[in-house]
């Protein structure tokens, strides 16, 4: 190869080099500049990030969109985003209207799977052996009963402990808050999500459709809470007239899964979760 | 184990080989004969294509059929409980967390997964990865097919670059993770999103993928492994030390240049051109894909897959 060929092969590689740093700066501006406008929030209510996720800064920097969440999802609540839905590409999220968290997993595998703790499992596992810890003190100098079981004062523990988002009423449509009931399936026909229903105790997720409620008061959203009275109650309040009449209240237990969303009747939902910012 | 670091390409070459010593001569018989006797069976080829059919249909089955058989995607997998890292995605994420001091928090995991691919493409040959499992190789091999079809008919031209601009695309894109504190060359990164398109449904990300397709179609050939994808830098960088090679031994040689057509990076087999060749017996470097068409179409076989050092064994 003579000299001349290599210094031409020289130039067209700085030229080309040249070319990619460019092109490589406009993508870093672009990205840095929607990064400024976005400020890393979830922009809609009931699209959530999974059980256990980190600040939205670090997460959407550490997730390596691997889909393992995904995967391992039993009721595949857990989608990854595309460009178009406002998320950052490929990182997971929860559409609770479609298919909320309803916790059949039992021991939030999603988080237990993440290889790079954006789903940080640690402070999971410690709460976990807390509870154990404290069961097991509660259950020392008693006889060893039948009922003895860590496993579920376990996962109990740690379904309490998740936090994606905070569930919020919408006092003008809520039936319950216009003292009216409800009869017959929740969701139209064809709707695909699913719900492991504590109210009737399924051991498995069944299809929300399949179901037939009759209350003469709705309370659907309660029943069907995962995590129970820490979360929703039927409050008894007295109203303008000083009747007595119960009324749905979201506490601070609420875990934001958006089961309520999922089965709540109206056309559009009635009680919404808010993410909230670990 | 010290010619890794040896540059043969430097030494002076060996004088071509006379008439009467190439491989047809030697048997009796014209070139023409010698060179029309041999059919491309392309064994290797399909051999490579069940593989990556499989594995990758292993991904797809083991979401929709939820098998867990093989899980997540091309950037982080699990394959029957054990992780399985993407270098790259890796590093950034690495280089990141430094940054924000997330550090401790990356799972065991996380690490087991990383080391473990590390460890068994610095055996098998580092962009093995890029022609037995990469599906949007497979894509872009068979648009190749189709570019070279055009380029024949003199519809387009050939435009071809330096093959050392897939670490200038490698070191921006670490950098751009490390600035902007975000994965960004995930959102380009065609590995992972035909990977991610095929297991978890496409969608409109896959515009991505065919503005890149045309751009190789109709410019470039096999623009994006070639020239940028810093996936295929890395498993290359991992490589660089693995025994399996394609070896070549002049010896068998006909000089008849027809591997440097089929093979996918052309300048690794600078070797096998009359009067190129400095040693009897060269080894391709951490660039060759090992996808064997070389090996395949061969009439001498000259070319085959061998493991570096073992002969010094036996």
């Amino acid at each position: 190869m003579s000299k001349k060929t290599t210094n031409l092969d020289r130039r067209q590689f700085f030229k080309t080099s040249a070319f990619a740093l460019g092109s490589l700066a406009i993508v870093g501006a672009g990205a840095g500049y929607l990064k400024s406008n976005k400020k890393n929030e979830i922009p809609t209510t009931n699209f959530l990030r999974p059980p256990g996720a980190i600040d939205e800064d670090i997460f959407i920097a550490e997730c390596i969109k691997c889909g393992l969440c995904v995967q391992i999802c039993p009721i595949q609540a857990i989608k990854l985003a595309d460009i178009d839905s406002g998320l950052d590409y490929g990182t997971p999220y929860i559409e609770v209207r479609e298919q909320a968290c309803d916790f059949s997993c039992d021991s939030l595998q999603c988080v237990e799977t993440c290889p790079t703790a954006v789903l940080n499992f640690l402070q999971f596992k410690r709460v976990g052996e807390e509870a154990i810890e404290k069961y097991d003190k509660e259950m020392q100098g008693k006889q060893m009963s039948k009922d003895y079981n860590p496993f579920k004062v376990q996962i109990i523990a740690m379904k309490e402990h998740v936090e994606m988002g905070m569930a919020k009423l919408n006092q003008d449509t809520c039936l319950a808050y216009q003292s009216k009931g409800y009869e017959g399936k929740v969701r139209e026909v064809g709707f695909k999500g699913v719900n492991r229903s504590p109210y009737t105790n399924e051991r498995k997720a069944t299809p929300v459709v399949d179901k037939e409620y009759k209350e003469d008061i709705c309370d659907i959203c309660i029943k069907e809470c995962p995590i129970g009275e820490k979360a929703i109650i039927m409050e008894e309040i007295q109203d303008a007239h000083g009747k007595k009449v119960k009324r749905p209240k979201v506490l601070d237990g609420c875990t934001g899964c958006g089961v309520c969303v999922m089965v709540c009747p109206t056309e559009k939902p009635s009680i919404i979760v808010e993410p909230v910012k670990a | 184990m010290f010619d890794i670091f040896k540059n043969s390409k430097k030494f002076p070459p060996l004088p071509p080989k006379p008439k009467e010593e190439l491989p047809h001569a030697r048997l009796g018989i014209s070139y023409k004969e010698w060179h029309n006797g041999h059919v491309d069976k392309h064994k290797w080829r399909n051999k490579r294509w069940a593989v990556l059919i499989l594995i990758n249909g292993l991904f797809v089955l083991s979401f929709a059929l939820d098998l867990s058989l093989l899980e997540g995607s091309l950037s982080g997998s699990r394959l029957l409980g054990f992780y399985l890292m993407d270098p790259y995605n890796a590093l950034q994420t690495l280089s990141i967390s430094l940054v924000q001091g997330h550090f401790l928090n990356l799972t065991m995991n996380f690490w087991i997964g990383l080391v473990t691919i590390i460890l068994f493409y610095s055996l098998v040959g580092g962009r093995t990865f890029c022609s037995w499992l990469c599906p949007y190789h497979f894509v872009s091999e068979n648009l190749e097919k189709l570019h070279n079809y055009l380029v024949k008919k003199r519809k387009i031209k050939e435009h071809t670059y330096n093959q050392s601009l897939r670490y200038v695309f490698w070191a921006g894109f670490l950098i751009l993770a490390i600035v902007t504190q975000q994965l960004v060359f995930e959102d380009f990164n065609l590995v992972g999103i035909t990977s991610r398109a095929l297991i978890y449904g496409p969608g409109l990300i896959l515009v991505w993928i065919i503005i890149i397709m045309i751009f190789e179609i109709v410019y470039s050939k096999r623009f994006w492994c070639r020239y940028v994808c810093p996936v295929g830098a890395t498993y290359g960088m991992i490589g660089s030390i693995s025994p399996v090679t394609i070896k070549f031994d002049l010896d068998k040689c006909g000089y008849c240049a027809d591997c440097q057509d089929v093979c996918l990076v052309p300048h690794e087999l600078w070797f096998v051109k009359r009067g190129k060749a400095t040693q009897e017996i060269h080894y391709t470097g951490n660039d060759c894909t090992k996808c064997g068409l070389c090996v395949d179409i061969c009439a001498g076989e000259a070319l085959t897959y061998a493991i570096k050092g073992l002969e010094k064994l036996s």
